[in-house]
């Protein structure tokens, strides 16, 4: 049988080998086979590989699930520790396809009594022919179980986001509010609007959430006790411009934006402009000392009133003598800071102010600024007025930046409601030395002047008073006030400034006190310093010590018996 | 008669096709436990996410500032509590702990105790 068979190797061995039909398949044959095991080892290889061999990166990536990054559509607005300001919890929304609910009147009625609806109106809504509607947006947990329990067809939720706001309406106007819809309207929300829906990275505020809750607690407690219908409070780093409090009251809740009224959505703190009175005459004073027109030891007559052509201007703390530089300041006399900006000159004095940006609209990162109201032309009458605060009416922003500058060795920060990631850079607006004398007159003012009440135990406070009468109708009324306060603590090297302004308030029946800034906010900046020095780590300062004393004492001439004498406080 | 070579490469296309399935059944057991891992991580993320927002709003300095009162007496730190430390003075000797422990009264004799005595009364 051997030799017979054709495939058979012994054949070919007796007879040479031919190119017939048989061999061509058979190479043909060996090829396929040779390319069939070359595949499957390449696949074996690759197995090896996949299998032994660890994925790079890039591989990772191509066969992860795409993981979604923002679990929330809006990103949290954080205070400066990383407290959670504003933030975006689910919730579902309840809507229906009328079409397909069969008992309307029935399924109306359960619904309203789950929502608290008017069940005739959602009946009549249910008859509209539209495939979608609205029934009720971000239920509560409750609500949602109740709604799932009656099963009826036709209704289904969505699931949406709200914006929480858990603090209430503790810096409800920094932070604004949303829309249903997750769009801000007020305050950062709106102003930061795209940042906030596009970059999903939480932004993080300068304020402090505690010495918010101080100022606002402690202006609260104020505008209760003395009737009045609003106030302000700022809290500002006077070394960088960064806010650590912004308050104006009243204040609402952004968690229920709908049920504030237009008045408390106000933000008296950057949009209201005010005559502030006799706290610009820091201003006045730094301004005069810059110029050269004054020195410490000079001054000026304050026996008479000044009589313009159209009204005469008075001392309401009178001496009805010859004052000087520190004695004008701290009995906030207005004769001797008219008297001053005269000297100086209406030119100089528009354009110092100018330069201290009480002029122009600031610049803060907020929708809701004021432009101040600035008298064109900027007249004599005007530049005696302003000198004492009225006639320039300023936003409390602007003066507290403006004061900042004044204390802090005179370098103008632009105030901000951001944590300042790099050195500022802010421009001189007065000489250092102007700064330090400034800062001796206003801690004269906390210890022997006006502003006594400002005092903080444990804290060199430094300050101004104002009381400024407020325009009703077309007049300035006696009887309408706006009382504020300015410090800046410690005074010797100031950190921070603090400023209380409280709108219209009304003596106390029994008290023969006027509710003036140094009676009515004084006090309550007296209480935010004693309270934020030890949270924001500001030393303690003895008083009587010598260097302390060296730094802050001042030597004030006075009149007594007829006489110039020399007084160290 | 099947050749030797054919029969291995038989069992080599064998084997590496158990093996693909093999490997494409635990690739697709690994994926569906990475989409349940990160449904599971998304989930507690959002918890997080709704405690963080909880624990702002238990922590409102209001409410802290009333439990202080309330439940620990603690009042604000004022100016005079904060020293420095070269300030604070060194023990004035230092005694063997044995004469301490005699000569040190308990705490609670001078000092009026800080226990909590405040009960919530409804």
């Amino acid at each position: 049988m051997i030799g017979r068979h054709p495939f058979s190797p012994f054949r070919n061995r007796r007879e040479p080998p031919a190119p017939t039909e048989v061999d061509l398949a058979r190479n043909r044959l060996l090829i396929a086979a040779g390319l069939t095991a070359a595949a499957f080892t390449l696949v074996a290889f690759r197995l090896l590989d996949v299998i032994i061999m660890p994925a790079t990166q890039s591989q990772k990536v191509e066969r992860s699930i795409p993981i979604t990054k923002h679990y929330v559509s809006r990103a949290d607005i954080l205070d400066r520790n990383g407290r959670i300001m504003a933030t975006n919890l689910n919730t579902a929304s309840l809507y229906a396809n009328p079409n397909l609910i069969q008992n309307k009147a029935g399924v109306a009625a359960k619904l309203a009594a789950i929502l608290n609806l008017n069940a005739a109106s959602l009946a009549e809504q249910f008859e509209s022919k539209r495939p979608f509607l609205w029934i009720k947006r971000h239920l509560t947990p409750k609500q949602k179980y109740a709604v799932n329990k009656l099963g009826i067809p036709g209704l289904d939720f969505a699931n949406e986001q709200r914006r929480v706001y858990p603090l209430g309406s503790l810096a409800s106007h920094v932070l604004g509010f949303t829309n249903i819809d997750n769009h801000g309207l007020k305050g950062i929300e709106n102003k930061f609007n795209n940042t906030l829906s596009n970059s999903g990275k939480p932004l993080r505020l300068s304020i402090d959430v505690r010495v918010q809750n101080i100022m606002r607690e402690a202006l609260l407690n104020s505008i209760n006790k003395f009737h009045a219908i609003g106030g302000a409070g700022l809290v500002l780093d006077a070394r960088n411009g960064e806010i650590l409090s912004m308050v104006s009251l009243p204040d609402f809740n952004p968690n229920l934006p709908r049920k504030a009224k237009n008045k408390v959505l106000f933000n008296r703190a950057t949009h209201g402009v005010y005559e502030m009175g006799s706290t610009l005459k820091i201003f006045n004073t730094a301004m005069a000392l810059e110029h050269e027109k004054i020195t410490m030891q000079s001054g000026y007559d304050a026996t008479k009133p000044i009589r313009t052509s159209k009204f005469v201007i008075k001392d309401y703390h009178a001496k009805n003598r010859w004052l000087s530089i520190p004695e004008i300041f701290m009995y906030s006399s207005n004769i001797g800071s008219v008297k001053m900006a005269m000297d100086v000159g209406r030119v100089a004095q528009r354009k110092f102010f100018k330069r201290l940006g009480l002029l122009n609209k600031p610049q803060i990162e907020l929708g809701e600024v004021g432009k101040p109201i600035v008298p064109e032309p900027w007249n004599d009458i005007h530049s005696m007025t302003i000198s004492y605060g009225h006639g320039l009416a300023i936003s409390p922003l602007q003066l507290v930046a403006g004061v900042a500058a004044v204390v802090n060795g005179g370098v103008l920060y632009t105030p901000t409601l951001f944590q300042r990631t790099r050195l500022t850079i802010g421009s001189r607006v007065i000489s250092k030395e102007t700064s330090e004398q400034v800062r001796r007159l206003l801690k004269l003012v906390v210890s022997h002047g006006t502003g006594s009440l400002a005092a903080a135990k444990g804290y060199l406070v430094g300050g101004k008073t104002g009381t400024a009468e407020k325009v009703v109708g077309r007049e300035y009324k006696r009887e309408a006030l706006l009382s504020s306060f300015i410090a800046a603590f410690p005074i010797n090297a100031p950190k921070y400034v603090v400023f209380v302004m409280i709108d219209n308030p009304v003596a106390i029946k029994g008290t023969r006190h006027r509710p003036t800034g140094g009676w009515v906010a004084a006090p309550v900046v007296g209480e935010v310093i004693s309270r934020i020095g030890p949270l924001l780590g500001v030393k303690p300062i003895n008083q009587n010590d010598p260097s302390v004393r060296d730094q802050m004492t001042i030597r004030v001439l006075t009149m007594k018996s007829g006489e110039k004498r020399l007084v160290s406080f | 008669m099947i050749k030797r070579a054919t029969l291995v490469w038989m069992a080599l296309s064998i084997f590496s096709g158990i093996g693909l399935f093999n490997l494409k059944y635990s690739v697709s057991e690994m994926e569906d436990r990475l989409i349940a891992l990160q449904k599971e991580n998304h989930s507690q993320m959002e918890a997080i996410h709704v405690l963080k927002a909880e624990w702002s709003f238990l922590n409102k300095p209001v409410r802290i500032n009333d439990l202080g009162q309330r439940e620990l007496m603690l009042a604000p730190v004022t100016a005079s509590q904060a020293v420095e430390i070269k300030n604070i003075p060194f023990r004035p000797e230092f005694a063997p702990i044995s004469e301490l422990k005699s000569s040190v009264p308990p705490a609670a004799d001078h000092d009026p105790s800080p226990i909590i005595t405040s009960k919530r009364e409804k």
